[in-house]
């Protein structure tokens, strides 16, 4: 998601990463129950997993994550109106770069002179689900987060 | 349900499906293509914007929710 970040920086689209509640708390990174904890998480990403988009913080109670679904990783596409144009219930770069890739199309068709109207459109994309990296970030985080996600999903 | 118990319950400290699964909400996530509402949301460096704000400096601003863990 930095890679999209960049690339389409010079088309004028911009990128932030809205920080959640911890969605697997462990030992090391528990769950949260200040502002301070959670800027000092806030940075571990950061540093640690090397998100360099803009890293804002929801209010404790995740008043923004909430309305917007709360899910732990999705993804949302917004114009300069703040009006939301893609929503997916998580994160995948390609789907992302694909809608971003369509967006920016409208305004080259509008100046050609097509008349368009927006509609709602579903669609099912798939993301990578690599269950050894996952595995190793819940590692980081502490032992009760490997247990707890084992337990859910005993099946992987 | 008062503001602690909110904030209680959204920073569940297991992850366990009685406590979770009340999050996975995105059916009831707003629609696309209508103005959602306004948010408070602090740069790292403690500085005080909102979603809109940071929405209207960009054509198109992707938006990523998560978290450490």
């Amino acid at each position: 998601m930095n890679r999209i970040a960049e690339d389409f920086s010079p088309q004028n689209v911009g990128a932030v990463f809205i920080y959640t509640h911890e969605a697997h708390p462990g030992e090391n990174y528990p769950h949260l129950t200040s502002m301070e904890q959670k800027y000092r998480h806030a940075q571990a990403l950061r540093d640690i997993y090397a998100v360099n988009r803009p890293i804002l913080l929801d209010t404790l109670d995740g008043a923004c994550h909430r309305a917007f679904g709360s899910m732990p990783n999705m993804t949302w596409i917004f114009n300069q109106s703040g009006i939301p144009v893609y929503k997916s219930d998580w994160s995948d770069a390609s789907s992302v770069k694909n809608a971003l890739e369509y967006f920016l199309q409208i305004p080259e068709r509008r100046k050609a002179g097509e008349r368009l109207a927006p509609f709602r459109v579903e669609r099912l994309d798939y993301r990578n689900q690599d269950r050894v990296e996952f595995y190793k970030s819940l590692e980081r985080n502490g032992q009760k987060a490997v247990d707890d996600f084992r337990k859910a999903f005993p099946s992987g | 349900m008062t503001d602690s118990s909110i904030i209680d319950l959204y920073n569940y400290d297991e992850f366990v499906p009685e406590k979770y699964e009340r999050w996975m909400n995105f059916e009831a996530s707003p629609p696309l293509g209508k103005r959602s509402l306004d948010f408070s949301l602090w740069h790292l460096d403690g500085t005080l914007t909102t979603l809109s704000e940071v929405l209207n400096r960009s054509l198109l601003t992707v938006v990523e929710f998560g978290s450490f863990t």
